[in-house]
């Protein structure tokens, strides 16, 4: 669209002819207040508020329908049109009941704003105001049916955004409500984006409600603890006795790689920070094998003399090679790093590994080389053309289901799918294509051109032409794709020009895991241990000798070759289904939140942080970067960073190797990666223009949360900032900058709240060992309303599940009356 | 004839002096006079120690709206919410503070809770023998300020 | 069938075929029924738009845009199919004109429908019936049928290669479905909400196809000018408004009904004369000239008032929908605002604010106001309220509440002080107002 030139309010701006007045004037800083427009969601203009006056047009226009032209000439306050807004208000708080005091959303209630903008102060009428009773609506979902304005938000946001269809409007005229679909209760994915768009208090939240006031918290965004799309969500925190709490996960600011949303997980599934099960205290089995709480620097002195005495033994059973080292798939980059640098320098060990739930060394093995073949989570929302092969989203990527079905919206995205079972995304599908289940091998090879793989379906010629003639196509396949099968994959599409990848991972750090080398023969960065290039004289004492895989080690451990085993923040037995018994003969430390399977027979148990109560970057399954801020705090616990720190100086570790810190921290960032050990030079990456900090002009709730401290930021961003702890992660981050190349890192925008892309294109080629093996993956599969260890220890989460699960029971009995 | 004016002033404003001068003094003798427990008289808008206040039910008119909390130039007072539920009704709107604490080490006794408060549950009484040699008996709870259910029958 | 009454004056143009039996087709044909059609089909799409602009007809649903004007909107070529809607969801109180139309002469609609679709080139169009319009659903239906038998509706109408369909669809009983947009999403299976406009339905209609929508009247007069004559039908009206229009007399007159008299026709005479005079020899107090939605006159205001588009809008009122509410001086005027307001009330969708709360609160107002518990700033307040409902809401139903209480406030204003201070309502002994 051509830019057209109009007045408003005597200033001449400039914006795509057909834009809406109401996005230019905000764009162009000039704010017109409105209830019912959200953008990105369908147009009502049912609140009138955002009225203007057009020039030679006798009625007051709505902002939000009418789209800019040539020459126009607009007028967004004067007297008239300020009465206009007022008189809103004032019928609208004629029936509006004033319980602000007590009201959720008060503080932070756009009708609190407006009224206090526009001044409707005086009441004019004297009859009794229509009341109803409140409902609730599930255990997420409350709804006070007086407070609603009915700006049919929420029942565009369930509709539109979510695609469930579960609000709509029963009645007419001042009758009229917002009704869900069950009847007096909801039965739909319990997401609370209705909650989250009520500009009033209609719609609460079952966790926050009456809890507290929004000014009384303090408002810290950060990355979801859940799944694999680490979507942005803002904490409100308050000061307890011992520590501070989370009473609130919402999407406040709307800053961050999620824009609007925010699932179930991320909204209500923050509780398991306060369950009753978490560990607080260090655990130290005692004479009589059972565990036994102690204090912190006893543990630790237990855990630093017995590993030391391990790794020094020159028995059989001993050395570095004894000990076997599992990491996390929750914990931060940071500490992910730490652990495999502890393990491979301090402990002296290749035996390290974690949990997989995603083959991505795989993936990175088959993407190596390509610059620009890796999509961000952000291109699945832009992309002309998106082919799905295997996953379910809606359930276990919701930010990658809800940016699909945006684009699919916004922009008419053609979107292909190829599953084993269908998906509730086809409702967006151009196309779907029905695979067996052990169908996904063969459809590479029938995209790739041979007939007979998929002969029999029906549709799938007409599927692969269409998918054939799309001239870009932004390809996203799940862990039903492993080792070798990836790679004929993305060989298929690296054939074609403009075609881009992403693989679904499950939880909200795993990629993080794998690019930080928590592997037996990777380094961070997917450099071979054989070959460790630079990391020959970074890391001392690394041997290049590949360790042993988390099943291996456990399987060691239970035939008594194994001396000792660290676990940090992974149940590893419960999840390979070891024998507990069989490994009382090695040295067990665990650090977790929770007396897992594994904590539970262990000789040490640590109480570690949780991902909202600490600081560092997470790496989401697109490979997206993002600063994770500490919100809550616990008396007791400390982050894994920390622990590893305190065990490694225990040791006798040089904690100034371990993690730079100190004098001589400052590291300007270097303009191109080190040397490695392949004639491998990165190209020089154009610095995405800052993003800035979304400013949202009265939709977003109160204060801009998001916004982040400048000069800080800038410090940050330009390694000017002095690291004064060894328990600093960005401390290891620095590092990790310095030797991983596709973690050469924006750092402005990093700091600034944004996401940053990492590109497995810089991993050099010819390095790579053989594919793993593909029964080393375990895919979690959390639905909606589970998410692994955390999930069961998730009150809110547990009770949304089993509501769900109650009412999709088929009601037979009352059919029968 | 400005003269005469002025002095007519000046006579003015001394009589009054003067006629004070013979009057009883106002100013209580304390702490040896009589003292507020022992009849002295206090201004209606004397700010002393915070009383909250119950309503013609005997609930409690403070609904935790932390609006005092938000005014408090000197931060000190906290407050923890909790719901009223069928069976335990505090207050009488859907929720109430559970914990209501004020900090008399910080306090200025400056008013703002006071024009804060929505539901004029807090109010400025007038004690004001709040000196402690122990700083932690400062910190007062809901039960030390709330005014008891027998002074409504009382009233 | 009920007995049909007339007066000298009328002009039968539309209700030529009342109470004739027309609703059988060969009866209607006998009587020249599908003349009309048979020559738009010679004629071609161009000539009927000309003769449509000729006749200086003009859309009897209340707004009186120019029809031929609105037809020739319609894009020629379109890529998603078009349609003509006929409006049939007459719901104004004060108004029941299209539903003598249904019951004498449903042809005439059909009649209307095809032309209207040769005109603009839809090959389908639809009949909507108010949802209250129960007892005529079956007489349209039969006359749909009778067409399709007869093969002037169908693939092939009158044995020529164009193609015209017709449907019958009722409502379910909602005033608010009276505005174009409205029934369009009714017509669609949803919530009887109206769109955004512009796109205006003739660009972006009924299935996102361009649309013609025109009153059951405005139809049913089409057949007519096509036989008579674009310019012959200009010439019975009066400037700038051409032919006859169904006016509903209602209200304290001794004769009640639907005449059909030429636009122009003056108001006075149509109330003493044509309508027998004011009930019972009363005195007249107020007359509501279109339709419950139109500003109320006064008796000196009607003395030389012709009623067509212009001439009323002059006065200050809007000939809306020709329902002639006429009242008497024993009626209590915050009683009637009442009634009006209380209609509307009832009627609003609940789409925007100002008209789902103004008016709640207008009918609670003066609810407590006609019961004597007023105060004289309710006064103001209900002007206040009304004045702020103007032109600021979705659809014109905000202003159709909001326009006659704006009048009776500011020409009654000493009727509504008569009801302060715990003074019982002066005209206690009301007689029953002739709405709903």
């Amino acid at each position: 669209m051509p830019d057209v030139t109009f007045t408003v309010d005597g200033k001449k701006l400039t914006a795509p002819a057909g834009t809406l007045l109401i996005e230019a004037c905000r764009k162009a800083g000039i704010e017109i207040p409105a209830f019912c427009y959200y953008p990105g969601l369908s147009l009502q203009a049912a609140c009138r508020m955002c009225v203007v006056r057009q020039e030679k047009v006798p009625k007051l226009q709505t902002a939000c329908t009418t789209t800019v032209a040539e020459g126009q000439v607009f007028t967004t306050e004067s007297p008239e049109i300020t009465q206009a807004r007022k008189a809103t208000i004032e019928l609208l708080l004629g029936n509006h009941p004033l319980d602000c005091p007590v009201c959720d959303a008060g503080g932070e209630c756009e009708l609190q704003d407006m009224t206090f903008r526009y001044g409707a102060g005086e009441s004019l009428y004297t009859e009794a105001k229509n009341h109803r009773e409140e409902q609730k609506w599930s255990p997420a979902v409350y709804f006070d049916r007086p407070r609603c304005i009915l700006c049919y938000r929420c029942v565009r946001m369930c509709g539109e955004g979510m695609d469930v269809w579960a609000l709509g409007i029963a009645n007419r005229g001042s009758s009229a409500i917002i009704a869900p679909n069950g009847g007096d209760h909801l039965d739909c994915e319990q997401c609370g984006m209705c909650i989250d768009a009520c500009p009033v208090g209609a719609l609460t939240s079952d966790t926050y409600r009456y809890k507290t006031r929004p000014w009384e918290m303090n408002h810290v965004s950060t990355v979801c603890t859940h799944c694999g799309d680490g979507c942005k969500v803002t904490l409100g925190v308050r000061q307890v006795d011992d520590g501070a709490e989370i009473v609130r996960g919402d999407n406040r600011d709307k800053s961050g790689i999620n824009g609007d949303f925010l699932c179930a997980k991320g909204r209500f599934g923050f509780d398991f920070v306060d369950s009753k099960d978490r560990l607080t205290k260090p655990l130290v089995r005692n004479a009589a094998g059972t565990l036994e709480p102690v204090t912190w620097e006893h543990a630790i002195r237990v855990v630093s003399n017995k590993l030391k005495e391990i790794r020094d033994s020159k028995t059989e059973n001993g050395g570095g090679s004894s000990i076997g080292v599992i990491g996390s798939n929750t914990g931060t980059n940071e500490e992910n790093y730490l652990l495999q640098k502890f393990a491979r320098t301090v402990l002296g060990t290749n035996n390290i590994d974690h949990i997989r739930t995603t083959d991505y060394a795989a993936f990175v093995r088959a993407m190596a080389g390509h610059e620009h073949r890796a999509a961000s989570l952000r291109d699945t929302e832009t992309a002309k053309a998106i082919l799905l092969i295997g996953g379910n989203p809606t359930e276990e990527h919701p930010l990658l289901a809800w940016n699909i079905r945006t684009n699919f919206r916004h922009n008419t995205a053609r979107l292909y799918i190829a599953t084993d079972s269908p998906i509730k995304l086809e409702r967006q599908a151009r196309q779907t294509l029905s695979l067996p289940v052990e169908g996904y091998e063969s459809l590479t090879a029938f995209l790739s051109g041979d007939d007979s793989a998929l002969g029999e379906i029906e549709n799938a010629k007409t599927f692969r032409e269409a998918v054939n003639a799309e001239e870009s196509l932004l390809v996203i396949f799940g862990q039903e794709f492993r080792g070798a099968a990836i790679e004929s994959l993305v060989k298929w599409g690296l054939a074609k020009e403009n075609v881009k990848f992403a693989y679904l991972g499950d939880y909200a750090n795993s990629r993080g895991a794998a690019d930080m080398g928590l592997s037996p023969d990777l380094l961070p960065g997917y450099i071979p241990v054989t070959t460790p290039g630079a990391f020959a004289e970074e890391y001392p004492n690394l041997s290049t000798q590949p360790g042993m895989t988390a099943p291996e080690m456990l399987d060691a451990g239970c035939r008594g070759e194994l001396a000792a085993l660290y676990i940090v923040g992974s149940d590893p037995v419960t999840a390979y289904g070891t024998d507990p018994a069989a490994l009382k003969r090695a040295f067990v430390v665990v650090q977790d939140i929770f007396l897992t399977g594994t904590a539970a027979l262990a000789d040490v148990v640590l109480p570690a942080a949780s991902l909202y109560e600490k600081a560092g970057t997470v790496t989401n399954t697109f490979g997206d970067i993002q600063l994770v801020k500490k919100a809550a705090d616990k008396a007791g616990v400390k982050p894994d960073f920390e622990i590893l720190v305190r065990i490694a100086g225990g040791m006798g570790a040089d904690v100034k190797k371990l993690v730079p810190f100190g004098r001589g921290s400052i590291t300007v960032p270097a303009v191109t990666a080190p040397a490695l050990s392949v004639d491998f030079v990165p190209t020089p990456r154009p610095i995405p223009s800052l993003r800035g900090i979304h400013g949202d002009l009265g939709q977003s709730r109160g204060a801009h949360s998001g916004e982040a401290d400048r000069h800080a930021v800038w410090l940050a961003a330009r390694g000017l900032e002095l690291r004064l702890s060894p328990f600093d992660p960005l401390a290891a981050l620095d590092e990790i900058e310095r030797l991983v190349p596709s973690y050469k890192l924006d750092r402005l925008n990093l700091f600034a709240g944004n996401d940053v892309h990492s590109e497995p294109g810089f991993v050099p080629v010819a390095s790579l060992t053989a594919p793993t093996a593909a029964e080393l993956i375990l895919p979690a599969h959390d639905g909606l309303f589970t998410s692994g260890v955390l999930g069961d220890h998730t009150k809110a989460l547990v009770e949304l599940n089993s509501y769900q699960e109650s009412i999709s029971q088929p009601v037979a009995e009352a059919a029968a009356d | 004839m400005s003269i005469a004016r002025n002095i007519a002033g000046i006579a003015k404003g001394m009589s009054i002096t003067f006629r004070e001068m013979l009057e009883p003094t106002q100013v209580e003798n304390y702490p040896d006079g009589p003292g507020p427990l022992r009849g002295a008289k206090f201004e209606q808008r004397f700010r002393g120690k915070h009383e909250l206040q119950r309503d013609e039910n005997g609930l409690e008119k403070c609904v935790a709206c932390f609006l005092c909390a938000a005014a408090c130039p000197s931060n000190c007072i906290f407050i923890e919410a909790a719901d009223n539920t069928e069976e335990k009704r505090i207050s009488s709107s859907e929720r109430y503070a559970k914990t209501y604490n004020i900090d008399y080490n910080r306090c200025i006794f400056c008013g703002y809770c006071v024009e804060a408060c929505p539901t004029d549950a807090i109010t400025h009484g007038h004690g004001f023998e709040l000196a402690s040699l122990n700083a932690t008996n400062l910190v007062m709870r809901k039960e030390d300020m709330l005014v008891p259910v027998a002074s409504l029958t009382a009233r | 069938m009920p007995k049909l009454t007339s007066h000298p004056d009328e002009v039968k143009i539309i209700s030529k075929r009342f109470g004739m039996g027309a609703a059988n087709i060969d009866r209607y044909i006998e009587l020249g029924g599908y003349e009309a059609t048979r020559k738009c089909l010679a004629e071609g799409s161009e000539w009927i738009i000309n003769e449509m602009k000729a006749s200086g007809l003009r859309g009897r649903g209340g707004a009186g845009f120019p029809t031929g004007l609105k037809w020739s909107f319609v894009p020629k070529q379109s890529a998603k199919p078009k349609y003509v809607l006929v409006n049939g969801d007459e719901s104004e109180p004060g108004t029941c004109k299209d539903h003598l139309i249904f019951l004498h002469d449903p042809h005439a609609i059909i009649e209307g429908t095809i032309i209207a679709g040769l005109a603009i080139g839809a090959k389908m169009g639809f009949i909507y019936l108010r949802g209250e319009y129960r007892y005529l659903i079956e007489i349209m239906e039969k006359a749909v049928a009778d067409a399709y038998a007869k093969g002037f509706l169908g693939k092939n109408i009158f044995g020529t290669e164009t193609e015209f369909q017709a449907v019958v669809q009722t409502g379910a009983g909602a005033y608010e479905v009276g505005e174009e947009s409205a029934l369009m999403e009714s017509l669609e299976g949803k919530r009887g909400v109206p769109r955004i406009k512009p796109p205006f339905p003739a660009v972006v209609g009924l299935y996102g196809g361009p649309t013609v929508i025109n009153n059951a009247e405005t139809i049913a007069s089409v057949p007519h000018i096509i036989t008579m004559g674009g310019a012959a039908y200009a010439a019975v009206g009066s400037e700038r408004n051409g032919g006859t229009r169904l006016f509903g007399i209602s209200g304290h007159v001794e004769r009640p009904g639907i005449y059909e008299l030429p636009m122009g026709y003056n108001l006075k005479k149509m109330i003493y004369e044509v309508a027998g005079g004011v009930r019972g020899g009363r005195k007249l107090k107020a007359v509501v000239p279109g339709g419950s939605s139109t500003p109320v006159l006064l008796p000196e205001e009607i003395e030389t008032l012709g009623m067509d588009f212009d001439q009323v809008g002059k006065a200050g009122s809007m000939l809306g929908s020709g329902g002639v509410v006429v009242i008497d001086d024993q009626t209590c005027i915050v009683e009637f605002a009442l009634r009006t307001i209380s209609f509307y009330q009832h009627e609003s969708c609940g789409w925007c604010i100002p008209c789902r709360e103004g008016t709640d609160w207008l009918k609670k107002s003066l609810t407590r106001f006609h019961a004597g518990f007023g105060t004289k700033k309710d006064i103001d307040n209900i002007q206040y309220l009304a004045e702020n409902m103007m032109g600021r809401t979705f659809c014109p139903l905000g202003d159709a509440a909001a326009m006659p209480t704006l009048g009776f406030v500011k020409k009654f204003r000493k009727e509504f002080e008569d009801h302060l201070d715990g003074k019982p309502c002066p005209y206690a002994k009301h007689v029953e107002v002739a709405l709903v």
